[in-house]
Order: structure tokens, then sequence, then C-alpha cells
């Protein structure tokens, strides 16, 4: 990537002179340099531009109203549900990572955990958006709070909308609450290793007083288990709720009941999928090649074939399920999917989603850090594709012959979709600068040095306020 | 105040009168205001935010300003009819009769192509806001077209002309009543001394007695001038026929109630664009109703598709040209059957046409022979307007050989000059100016330059008239050519009187003073006779033998009409019809590509051209292209097949010689070898919703007037049609055009018959409630108790499929009763249409000889209704009445409710429609006049919605509201029938009922509980409140 001239210091050999100085080192050189590698910049000036679309786009369609997307009748949800649905799935893979994985003691997670959790927060914050604008009347989505007012106005907890708020602002908090945990030992290293008087205060106060005692390592342990005890059935939930959305409306091939497992199992794909097309970039620019190894990108593959098939599996009993029901509406849905007026839709899903996937059956393709990119960013594109799917095709295409029609997207559809991305990096990249993009003080645990293949996440190693303190284990 | 009102009180001379002669008021509030201090009239000028005084007399801010205040205070005079004065007085006492904020109906009538149609006008504080069909007038009975619901919305038209214009050179100066009335006088005085020489006067045909009488004074006070009629869509086929039939133009009328079997030749009976189409609709359907009575049985050949073919029991796609030889086979058919007197001469010889010997058409004409010999005296045979003579007079011959006059048909004499051609009289007059010999013109009403066929330059040639005054609406193509422009009176602010087709004479009464000033017909040329020019006075002076005393005057005022004043029917001798001469094309069976048949039809939306700048029209879908804001050229699946274009094609027409670029829309049914273009696009100087040259706003559709031809005007051979194959036309319809993809086709094939359920009348008898049992209804568990008991009213309609024949009035009166905002074609053509009410069309059959079916569609207010379960804010309830309810200051606009309304009857308000299209609502502060007149049509009795919400039909909430308080009062129950829904009220065929499901003697309940009856989509538990009553058909087994 970078020219001869273009020397990046995060490519050289971390310093230190044991495995965890190495480690601390490698991740907290990035926020330490005075100047981030290039790449960094040409992204960051992307992502910019992107956000400013985003908001631009958005501005404009709250001043002129909705009809500004091509939203239209029958296809009251478009775009801006399946942005929605889409970065609602790309959050699931990080607290799935931190939690289901934490507790059935996956421990090659610890390398990838954090920017998971990140990615899943900032995924939260692109699908929070657009519940609020893509409402018609932008300035009052308050009215789905239970807030007690004189207006005598309260929610109607019948609606699936309704427990869709309560299930993504529930999930959005947990995460943010697993994240900011999980990195306060990490604040703390990096607070210890700051140079400037501004870094130390910031980090400090975001590290809140921690000093890495048996005492604290102890509760933060146990505080990080039963987070991920409450997490772990919010990655289940969430999904579920969302699906719950369509799956409780009786709109053909919105009603049914293989929708949660299902949307489960598509958000933790797209999930991964998203986490590899972030880890690879990240690995490569930032030089953490040694944390994020290809075992681990060879294993979430191995995560993306797992569920790739659910996912596969789920489009093929959809389609078992519209012929053995008889029932003429939900066949019709179905055959019109795959071979109506959206057959491209349809087909490009089906090839992102079920076909690309199984090369990953090949070691060579998933060991190999850029086909692994390029199938990843290829799922991306057929979950987002999947939701387009199930929302336009099903809605465009309903009961009454007489009220079919066809989605055309407008240019502002296209701004806000891509202006999403921009928010996403914008904060990724921001992330990766100045936070801890490794876990640093769980990789250690179980790196070879830490002495734990398995067992306890941390036994006291307090070299976290004291980086390069000899703690010599060799 | 007081100012305003010597404004306004004087007339026009008197509002140029300077302000010192203002006398010092009687009443006033203030010192300064009586002693008219130069300080108080300082600050009354500065109470308006232009002062008055700086404009100029007569400049339309002016104007217009005045006169909306003028019509908001006229009303005193208006209430009950019972002024003394034509003065106009502020409201400081309340006149007996007017309580602020309560409608008032009044009777009018409005004149179409020389008919009357009886209206009903809501007047709402002064302004009228709705129309309806009075129940007492033959023509109406209670029905209103589309085209007299939307009427109303052309009186606050701001593209109406406002002001006297002359022309100056190439451009169009604002001139004044005063100047114009000046140089018209010395124009008179002229001719009054060369007897009228070079005078003409062109006028739309007009039933008018009180114009009728002034022709004749003028014609006595200007002996050698002409009075040329010209209507573009005149009836003459008919006059001439019969005159060709019986000696002398005839008008045809039938009492279809009567009929047992009923074939059409390609007449639209039951259509607003035919002579007393609601009425035939009314009496037809009388004999629809399975359970009441014997079916008739319908046929129809004709060329494309109409109401009454979409309610035949059969029938049959041909080319227009091809129904004379069809008239000539049925009489040669059944002449030998019923032997003809010898004076009513032989029988026509049978037809050398080749398509006759088709076996599918021998079948078909066989029947229909053997059909009609077998209820000889209880049969109707009927033809199409734009047939020609030959064929009408068939027809007649038909009828009388038949027996059927004086029971299914009858007859009265028409005037003399009606079968002479309306299009042949303007080409004289046309020649006559261009030859000089015309030096002065009066053209009254119409729009000649536009609608003049292509081979008479009516605008080039009114150029040359030394004096020419056009007294219209608008300041259109025929104002332009024209050297004086005079504003027209909407017939909404004026005096007169017009006569129904059997001869009703209709009063036609003002619900508002001019808004613009305007003049109507009679008070024109009364005023260019010298008389007095009042149109009140001329009316009564006209019918002063009926209405000389207050009290009869009164009454037809309230009543709408005058009884007893229609027509003498005649008995006609029928005369020997000479054989008719079939050309080539007439007799063939197809037709190559440079030989295809253009069928130019009235468009039923626009008409011909007049209502262009009417937002409502323009936006109403076609009733069988589902086209709205454009029009087409129409082909049938085989035609189109051959001529390798599809739908969207942009195709170059051509026809003598001319050629114009219209899109393809295929309609399977259309004739093959026909081509339908309806008129009344491509209009350059309609307005900002017709487009206006100079202006941003295009042309909406082409114009197909620069095709027709005088010689064949209606129905021409000829026309050839090539694709240039470019990018096709975004077409905005609101259903997917027919030649959809394959699985879209098959699929509805599928579900059609459970959507739209229906039997042969054998079937009924045999299993009556077939309907119900048609789709297998699973378990239906509720997963929520049911909020409401339905203890007091629990309303329901149905509606009756076997009746309707989409001619889509209810979709107007729907959108002029809920202030429905019209969208634009560009909206509509990305599916955002707001009309509540839709009219789904379905093709079934075959798509060389299918079918049609409509199915009106408003919200089904369901008992168990998907969308307000899923709605988070609570913003659509279920009322203790059954309806479901739209609360719009609590929606947000989730749209989750229409995505799980399986009927997808809710329309979500994508822009603030009413502010950037409309350009104004109630609530949005304007200083612009136009503006705030255009928010004069709203109902003060519906909420105008705003972005961002949802609505749909609320089953006319507002009229429920209405009937129950005034019941409430009066402690006593509500009457079935005392609440008619806005579409119940307009439907000519009477397809729709509402009322009280828990009134058991109420119709609506009795007609639930019929067998034939069904919920659409009932299966999925949703218990819908409308019920459609299933469509019984009354097949000839011959044919089956």
């Amino acid at each position: 990537m970078a020219a001869a001239s273009d020397f990046n210091p995060f490519q050289a050999p971390p310093k230190g002179d044991n495995t965890f100085a190495r480690i601390t080192d490698n991740v907290s050189r990035i926020m330490e340099a005075p100047k981030p590698p290039r790449a960094w910049y040409i992204a960051f000036g992307i992502a910019l531009s992107m956000l400013t679309i985003f908001f631009g786009s958005l501005g404009w369609v709250v001043w002129n109203g909705i009809g500004s997307w091509g939203t239209t009748m029958p296809a009251a949800w478009a775009f801006p549900i399946v942005n929605f649905v889409f970065w609602i799935g790309i959050g699931h893979a990080g607290t799935l990572i931190s939690a289901i994985l934490f507790l059935l003691r996956q421990n090659w997670r610890t390398a990838i955990n954090r920017f998971a959790e990140a990615m899943t927060i900032f995924a939260v914050m692109c699908a929070g958006v657009f519940p609020g604008v893509h409402i018609g009347r932008p300035w009052l989505p308050y009215y789905m709070m239970p807030i007690p007012n004189q207006m005598d106005m309260w929610p109607q907890f019948r609606s699936p909308l309704e427990w869709d708020i309560f299930a993504v602002s529930t999930y959005a908090t947990v995460s943010i609450l697993f994240w900011y945990m999980g990195m306060i030992p990490d604040f703390a290293t990096f607070r210890d290793r700051s140079t400037s008087t501004a870094k130390r205060v910031a980090y400090g106060i975001v590290a809140m007083g921690w000093r890495g005692s048996s005492r604290q390592w102890h509760r933060y342990e146990r505080a990080y288990l039963i987070l991920a005890a409450i997490a772990t059935p919010l990655v289940l939930s969430v999904h579920s709720v969302v699906s719950f959305d369509f799956a409780t409306a009786q709109l053909p091939g919105w009603h049914t009941t293989i929708f949660p497992p299902y949307f489960v199992a598509g958000a933790i794909f797209g999930g991964f999928a998203m986490v590899v097309t972030l880890a690879v970039p990240a690995r490569q620019f930032f030089g953490l090649k040694r944390i994020i190894t290809i075992r681990h990108l060879e294993l979430m593959n191995k995560v993306m074939i797992a569920t790739g098939l659910m996912v596969g599996y789920s489009y093929g009993m959809e389609f078992f399920i519209a012929w053995y029901s008889g029932n003429q509406y939900e066949g019709f849905t179905f055959v019109n999917r795959a071979f109506g007026p959206y057959a491209w839709a349809y087909w490009t899903m089906i090839s992102c989603n079920v076909i690309f996937p199984q090369l990953f059956w090949f070691k060579s393709i998933r060991t190999n850090p850029w086909t692994t990119l390029v199938i990843g960013m290829l799922i991306n594109v057929g979950m987002w594709f999947e939701r387009f799917v199930i929302i336009c095709t099903s809605l465009t295409r309903d009961f009454l012959p007489a009220s079919w029609g066809y989605f055309i997207p407008t240019k502002v559809d296209f701004m806000t979709l891509g202006g999403s991305f921009g928010l996403f990096f914008t904060l990724f990249l921001l992330f990766c600068r100045y936070l801890p993009m490794v876990a640093m003080s769980e990789v250690k645990a179980f790196s070879p040095a830490g002495g734990h293949a398995r067992g306890h996440l941390h036994h006291g190693h307090d070299d976290a306020h004291a980086p390069d303190a000899a703690h010599a284990h060799h | 105040m007081n100012k305003k009102l010597r404004v306004v009180t004087s007339d026009h001379e008197a509002a140029a009168a300077p302000a010192a002669d203002v006398a010092k008021p009687t009443y006033w509030r203030s010192l300064a205001e009586l002693e008219q201090s130069p300080e108080f009239r300082a600050t009354v000028e500065q109470e308006f935010q232009e002062p008055l005084e700086q404009l100029p007399p007569d400049s339309p801010a002016r104007r217009r300003f005045m006169q909306l205040m003028g019509a908001s205070f006229s009303m005193a005079g208006l209430a009950g009819c019972r002024w003394r004065e034509d003065k106009i007085v502020p409201m400081t006492r309340r006149p007996e009769g007017v309580i602020p904020g309560t409608t008032t109906r009044y009777a009018t009538a409005m004149e179409l192509n020389g008919v009357a149609v009886g209206l009903h006008a809501t007047s709402y504080d002064g302004r009228p806001i709705k129309v309806d069909g009075n129940p007492l007038h033959p023509d109406s009975l209670g029905a209103a077209s589309a085209y007299q619901q939307a009427s109303v919305l052309d009186v606050y038209d701001p593209d109406r002309s406002d002001a006297v214009t002359q022309k100056s050179g190439d451009k169009r100066e604002v001139a004044t009543f005063e100047a114009f009335d000046k140089a018209a006088k010395e124009e008179i005085k002229k001719l009054r001394a060369s007897r009228g020489e070079g005078l003409r006067v062109l006028s739309e045909r007009s039933s008018s007695p009180t114009l009728a009488a002034l022709k004749d004074r003028w014609l006595a006070a200007f002996p050698l001038s002409k009075w040329v009629v010209f209507e573009p869509l005149a009836h003459n086929g008919r006059a001439a026929g019969t005159a060709l039939a019986f000696g002398k133009p005839h008008r045809v009328h039938y009492a279809l109630q009567e009929a047992n079997v009923i074939l059409s030749l390609d007449g639209d009976f039951m259509g607003s664009t035919f002579p007393f189409g609601t009425g035939n609709a009314r009496a037809f359907i009388k004999r629809r109703t399975p359970e009441q009575g014997e079916m008739n049985r319908l046929y129809v050949i004709e060329s494309t598709f109409s109401g009454a073919g979409a309610l035949a029991d059969h029938r049959l796609a041909l080319r227009a040209e091809q129904m004379k030889a069809v008239a000539a086979l049925l009489d040669a058919e059944i002449s030998a059957k019923a032997t003809p007197l010898p004076e009513q001469g032989p029988a026509q010889p049978k037809p050398a046409a080749e398509f006759l010997n088709d076996a599918k058409i021998a079948k078909f004409l066989a029947a229909v022979v053997k059909d009609l010999l077998a209820n000889v005296g209880k049969s109707a045979v009927i033809a199409g307007p734009h047939q020609p003579a030959e064929v009408h007079a068939l027809v007649e011959r038909l009828n009388v050989l038949l027996g059927n006059v004086g029971r299914t048909v009858f007859y009265t004499e028409d005037a003399p000059d009606a079968a002479a051609s309306d299009v042949e009289a303007l080409k004289a007059l046309t020649e006559e100016l261009a030859a000089g010999r015309v030096q002065t013109l009066f053209v009254l009403g119409g729009n000649p330059a536009y609608d003049a066929v292509s081979d008479v330059p009516f605008a080039a040639a009114l150029e040359k008239a030394q004096f020419s005054a056009r007294l219209g609406l608008y300041e259109d193509e025929t104002s332009q050519a024209a050297t004086w422009h005079v504003p027209a009176a909407h017939y909404l602010e004026s005096w007169g009187d017009a006569r129904a087709y059997d001869g009703t004479i209709s009063l036609v009464q003002p619900l508002i003073a001019p808004i613009f000033g305007g003049r109507t017909a009679i008070e024109f040329i009364a005023r260019l006779l010298g008389e007095e020019p009042k149109g009140l006075e001329l009316v009564r002076a006209q019918h002063k033998d009926r209405l000389g005393d207050d009290r009869r005057f009164r009454k037809a005022v309230h009543d709408g009409i005058l009884e007893g004043t229609a027509f003498e029917r005649v008995s006609p001798k029928l005369q020997a019809i000479p054989p008719v001469k079939l050309s080539d094309r007439e007799a063939a069976a197809t037709v190559a590509n440079d030989q295809l048949e253009a069928c130019f039809v009235a468009c039923p939306k626009v008409y011909d051209g007049r209502f262009g700048n009417n937002g409502w029209l323009q936006e109403l879908p076609e009733p069988f292209t589902k086209l709205s804001w454009d029009n087409a050229a129409i082909f049938s699946v085989a035609t189109a097949k051959a001529l390798n274009v599809v739908d969207g094609d942009v195709l170059t027409i051509a026809l003598n010689g001319r050629t114009i670029d219209l899109p393809c829309v295929i309609v399977p049914g259309q004739a093959d070898g026909s081509v339908k273009l309806a008129i009344g696009y491509g209009r350059t100087h309609a307005g900002r919703v017709g487009g206006k040259v100079g202006t941003d706003v295009a042309s909406v559709g082409a114009n197909v007037n620069t095709l027709r031809s005088s010689a064949a005007p209606f129905v021409s051979g000829g026309l050839s049609v090539s694709s240039n194959h470019g990018p096709g036309k975004q077409l905005a319809m609101v259903q997917e055009v027919y030649s959809t993809d394959q699985i879209g086709k098959d699929g509805m094939a599928e579900r059609l018959p459970e959507l739209i359920r229906e039997a042969p009348i054998e079937k009924l008898r045999e299993e009556p409630d077939f309907a119900k049992h048609l789709v297998h209804q699973p378990h239906k568990l509720n997963l929520w108790v049911d909020p409401v008991s339905y203890e007091g009213h629990k309303w329901g309609m149905t509606i009756d499929l076997n009746k309707c024949t989409g001619c889509s009035a209810c979709i107007t009166a729907c959108q002029a009763e809920n202030n429905i905002p019209v969208v634009g074609q560009e909206q509509v053509a990305r599916g955002r249409e707001m009309l509540w009410l839709r009219v789904d069309r379905y093709f079934s059959g075959d798509p060389n000889e299918p079918e049609v079916r409509f199915q009106p569609l408003p919200c089904q207010q369901c008992e168990n209704a998907p969308c307000e379960q899923v709605c988070p804010v609570g913003a659509t309830m279920h009322s203790h009445e059954g309806l479901n309810d739209m609360v719009y200051n609590r929606c947000i606009g989730t749209r989750y409710c229409s995505n799980n309304c399986p009927y997808k009857v809710r329309h979500f308000n994508y822009l603030n429609y009413n502010v950037d299209v409309i350009g104004v609502t109630p609530y949005t502060p304007t200083d612009d006049p136009k503006m705030k007149l255009k928010s004069m049509v709203y109902n003060p009795e519906v909420t105008v919605r705003s972005r961002g919400v949802m609505e749909k039909c609320t089953f006319c909430v507002q009229r429920i509201q209405n009937a129950k308080i005034p019941a409430k009062n009066a402690r006593r129950a509500l009457e079935d029938g005392e609440i008619k829904t806005a579409c119940q009220e307009t439907c000519p065929t009477d397809a729709i009922v509402f009322g009280d499901l828990n009134d058991h003697k109420s119709r609506v309940a009795a007609e639930e509980r019929l067998g034939r009856s069904y919920q659409l989509l009932g299966e999925l538990n949703n218990r819908p409140r409308v019920h459609y009553l299933a469509r019984i058909t009354n097949p000839n087994k011959e044919l089956a």
C-alpha cells in the first residue's frame, strides 16, 4: 500500500523485551504515534465526505418530506428500513463475539472482540438514525416513547415497532456498557503511557481510576461475566424482535414463523462478514498482523460458512413452506421473488449469500486475507439485498393486483444509504486512532506468555499501569 | 369596513370614483371614522398591504380582492333567493335562514353539449364547495358525473380569466369592461345601420330558452347576420339519422327498465358523455338486481371498452366502421321476420361484408337477432353518438319494427338545425372569415380555436375579423386570436336556464357573485342588444307566464326545475331508408397499419378539453387504462403485437398527412385495428394545470384535433403508426399496465375469481350463497378481544359489482368532499396518488375477447383491523361505531399501517401536497389573493392533512355526524338513507349503499344478508365492514 518513501511506523516490529510489552506497544503506538498512516487520512477523508452527504441528504429529507426518497405506495417501507435492518444485523457479531464466545470460552475471540464490539455500537448508531428520520414527521419520534404527557398520548404496545424501540435501545445500552467496561484496563494503559497532559487527563477520566489491583481485577471479571450473561440473550432477541416487524404483519412474504432464527443467523453471518471486512485492512495498515492472525480470520470464515448455510437453508425452507402451505398468495410471493420483476435482486442475494461463501470450503481461500475481504464484502452486499428483497418484493405485490407497484429509488435514497457508511466509517476510523483497537489485557491473558490456554480471563497481571516493567516470564 | 363596502356596492363605474366622494358613514366605530379625518383615511389605506388607492381601479389585484370580499358578503342576498335588491351588504344583521358555519344546498344546473343536468350545490358561508345531483331532475336523479363533481373546482381556479383584455399588436393588454362596452356599442351602432352585414355570432350549443329568445331578437335586429352553433362533440349523427328515418331530426329516449334485451352499437348509453346517460343508468340497473324481478340482457358491440361494455352479458369488439354492416345485417334479418309496412321501405339487402361470415361474429349476431325477436316490444337498440346517420337510422328502424316505440323507446322532436354538422358549420364560418366576408364576430363560450379540426384553421381566420369579442371562462386559445376577450361567469355564478335532454327546463342559480366579474352569455348578448343586462331579470322575463308570481318562482328556484316542461313525445312515421353503401374498409375484416381506424372520443376526464385546467379531473384515472394526466393511443393486444409496440412506447401517429407523438397503452377489448384517441389534451393556453405556453407548465398530453378532418371528425380510417423505439414514457398510471410480466399475469388470473366473485343467474338460483363459499375460510381466532361491542350504530357498506360501470364519478365526489390533494403527474407516476377511493379494474378471460371487472375499493373499515394493531402511536383507532378513525395529529407517519393493510387503501402524504402542489392550505397564511382563492374550495368539515401523515377513507364521518346531531337534537332515531356517503350519493347506478348494520330494516343490512354478498379477503379474518355483492350475469345459453 505504501511506497518505499512512505514509511509506515506501524509496520516496524513492536518494541519491548517480552511478549506482554510487545503486545502493549503494538496496540498503544497507534494512539501514540504523532500521525496515523496516510491510508488513514485518505480513508477518513472519504468517510467524512460521505458523512457530510449523509447529513445533507437527511436534512433535505427532513426539510422537504420523505417523498424525497423513492418510498411510495405500496412500498411504504423501502431503503430506510432496509438500511435499518441491515445495520442492526451488522451489529450482531460484536456482542456475539464478546458475550457468547466468551461464555463458550472461545479464547481466539480476544484478538477481534474489541473492534467487533466497536463495530456493533457504530452499526447500531447507524441503524438508530433510520427509525427516527424515516417517519413522515421526523420531529415527533418521541410519540413512540412511553413518556407521561398532557396530550393523553401513550404508545400502542401491540405494535412490533414499539417492541423494536425497547429491543434496540436495550441492546445499544448493554453493548455500550460492555464495550466501555472492557476498555477500562486498556484506557489505564493508555493513560500511563501518555506523553502529554491532555491525553493523560482524558484517558485518566475514562479509565475511572483503574490501578490494576487484584480487587479491581476481581470485580472487573465478575462484572464482565455478568454483562456477558445479560448480553447473550440480547444477541438472539434483538434481531428476533426486528424480524417481528415483518413476521407479525399479515403480508405474504413477511408472515412467516421462520423469521426470528433466520434473521439471527443472517445477522451473525453479516456481522462476521463486516468484521473481516474491517479486520483485514486494519491489521494491514496498523501492523496488527501479529495479534489478528490468519487463524482468527479462518475461524471467522468458518463461522460464516456455518451461518451462511443456515441462511441458505432458510431461503429454501421459505420456498418449501410457501408451496407446502397451499396458500396461493404465499406461493405467488415466492415465485414472484425469484422470477418476477425483482429477480435481479433475489439472485444477487442468493449469489452473495449462498454461492460465494461456499468458496470458504477451500483452505487456501479462507486463509487468504484478501479473498476473505472480497467474499466478506460480497456477503455484506448480499445481506443488504436480503432485506431489500424481503421488504420490497413482498410489499410491491401483495394481495390485490390492482395495488401492485414497483419501487424505484431516487438519488436521495442512494445518498442516504452511502452516507450511512460514512457515519460508520468515520466513527470506526476515529476509534482506530484514539481507542485501544485490541483488548490488550485480554490478549495477554491468552498469549503463550500468559500461560493460559483456557481458564480465567486474568490472574492479576497488573501490567496495565506498568507496561514496560520487567515482568519477565521467561 | 365602510370603505370596502362603498367600493363593492357600487358598480364598475363607481369603483373608479375618487375616495373623496365617500359619504360619511351612517355607522361608525370611532369619531375619527365619523369625521373622515385625513389621518383616519391614511390608517384605513394602510389596513391592507397594497394600498387600494395605489392600484389602478381595474387592476387584477384590486378586482380580485374586492370580488372575493364581495363573494363572502353576497350570501345575504342569495339565502333563500328572496332578495329585492342587487346590493351587497355586510352581515351585521344575520339574514333569515343563514346560520354561519352550516351548509345549505341550492338547486342549479350545469349545461354540457346543449344538455343540462340538474344539480344541488352545497354552499358553506357563501361559497360553493360541493356539487351533487338534483334528485328531482330527470337527467340526474340525484347522481352527478365526474364533470359536474369537479366543476366546483373551476370556480376557484386562479387561472380563470379575471379581466377584459384587448389585442394590441402581438400582445394582449388588460382593459376594462367599460372600454369594451364602449367599443362594442360603437360597433353595434354601425351594425344596426348595416342590418348586420358581416356580423356573425359563434355560440356553443345551448339549450337555454332565454338565449334562444335573445337569438331571435338578435336576428330580428340584424337580419343579415348569422348565428353559428359549434359544439365539438355534437350529436349530429343521431339527429341526422333520425332525420333519415323519420324525415325530421328527433331525440331518442329510452325506458330501459322496461327492456328485457338491450343491444348497443358502439354506444356508452350510461356514460357521462352520452345524453341522458345517468337517467339511462338508473333505469338500466333496475333490471340488474337478481333478487328483484327478471334480469335484462345486454349485448354490446363496440370498438372500445365502455361502461356499458363492462356490464354487458355479451360483448363483441368490432371497429366503429364495421357497425354499419352490422346494422344493415340486423335490419335484413329482422325485417324478414317483422315484415315492415310498405311505406316503411324494404329491408336492407344482406351486406356484402366478409367479416360477417366469421363464425364467431355470425353466431353472436344470430343470437342477438333471435333474442330481439323473442322480446318484441321489450327490447331496445341503441347507437353511439358518433356513429354515422345511416347506423342511427337503421337502429331506429329496428326499434320501430321491433315494436319498441312507445314502450321502451320514445322520440321527441329535435331542433331542425340539429342534423347539420357542427364541424361543417365552423368550417363554413372559417371560410367566410378567411374570405374577409365577416367583419364582426362574437364568440360565446366554447374554445373553437382549439377544438377546430385540422382542415379548419379557425384561429388564423379569426385574426382576420376587424372586431371579434370572445366571452370565455379562460383566456384560452380562442381568446388569443380575438381582438377582445371578456371574462365569462361560471355557471355557479350565473342566473340562467337550460333544458334537460327530455326538455325539462332547469333553472341555473348562482351560489356566489362572479368572482372575477364575469358575464353570462345571456347578459352579454342582452347588453349588446341594449337590453337590461341582468341575468335574473332576463330569465324571469323569459318565463314570466310560468314564473310570474314570486311564489311559483321561488318554488322553481328551490326545485331547480320547471315541472311539465318536457318535450312532447311523438310517434314519427318510419320512412324507407336507402340501402347503405359500404366502403372497402367498412366491409373489411382486418385492416393494415396504414389503414387503421382512428376513433376520436370525448375524454371521460377533460371532455373536449374544456376541463383541461381542472386538477381533479386531470388526476382522475381513466376507467379502462387507469392512466391519469395524459392521453394515449389505445391498442388491442393483437394490434399492438402486430405493430410490435408495447406499453409506454412513444409512437408517431400519422393521419391525413399530419403526425403527432403519443404513448402507447394496450387495453384488451379494444377492437383490433381500431385506435382510440382521446380529445381534449395538448392545450396550449389552459393554465398552470393543463399547460400554458411561455411558462414552465407543459401541456398535458397531445392534441389529437390536429389529426382530425372535417370529412371524418370522429371515426376516420387511414391511420398509420410507427414506433420510434426510443425510451418509453413513464406513464402516470394508478394500476400496473395490462402487459405486465407473465408471473404477474398468472398470479392475477389465479386470484381474480376470488376477488371478483361472479356467476350466471342460473348458478345463483341453484346455490344462492355460492359467493360465500368460494374461498375456504380457515378457523378464525382473534388474538385480541374486540375493543368495541357496537351497541349503537354499526356502519357498513355494500357495493354491488353487478352495477358498477367504472365511471369514476365516485372518485371525484370523494376528492371534493374530503379535501383530497392533487399530487401531479410525477407523483402519480411514482404511485403516490392520494385518491381515497379507488376503482380497481381487472381484465379476465381471453385477452382477445376479454371481460372487464370494476371493483370500487374504499377503506374496508375492518372490525379486526390490521392497521390498528401495528400503529405504534395509536393514530388509527376503532370508534364505537366501528369506523377506523385516523387521528391525524397523532400520526407520526411510520406507514406500518399501510404495509399491513391487505387492501392498500391508505395513502400517505409523502410531501406537503397541499402547499407544494396546490400552493396553499387554509392554515398557511398567504397574501396572494389567487392562492387564497384556491383554498376556498376546501370542505371546512374535513381536516386538510399536512405532510407526513397517513390518510384514508372515513366513510364520510363528517356526513355521519351532520346527520346524527340534528337527529339527536330532535330526539328521534336516524332513518335509513339519511346518511349518504359522497361516493354513494353520486353513483349513477346506485351501486353503493351505506347505512347502519344494526338496523335490520336498513337497506345495507338487507343487502349484507343476501346470499351473494361476500367480504373481500375475508379469509384473513379482518372482518371488513364493506360487503361486495357478487356479479350476476344473464348470459344467452346459445352463446355459452
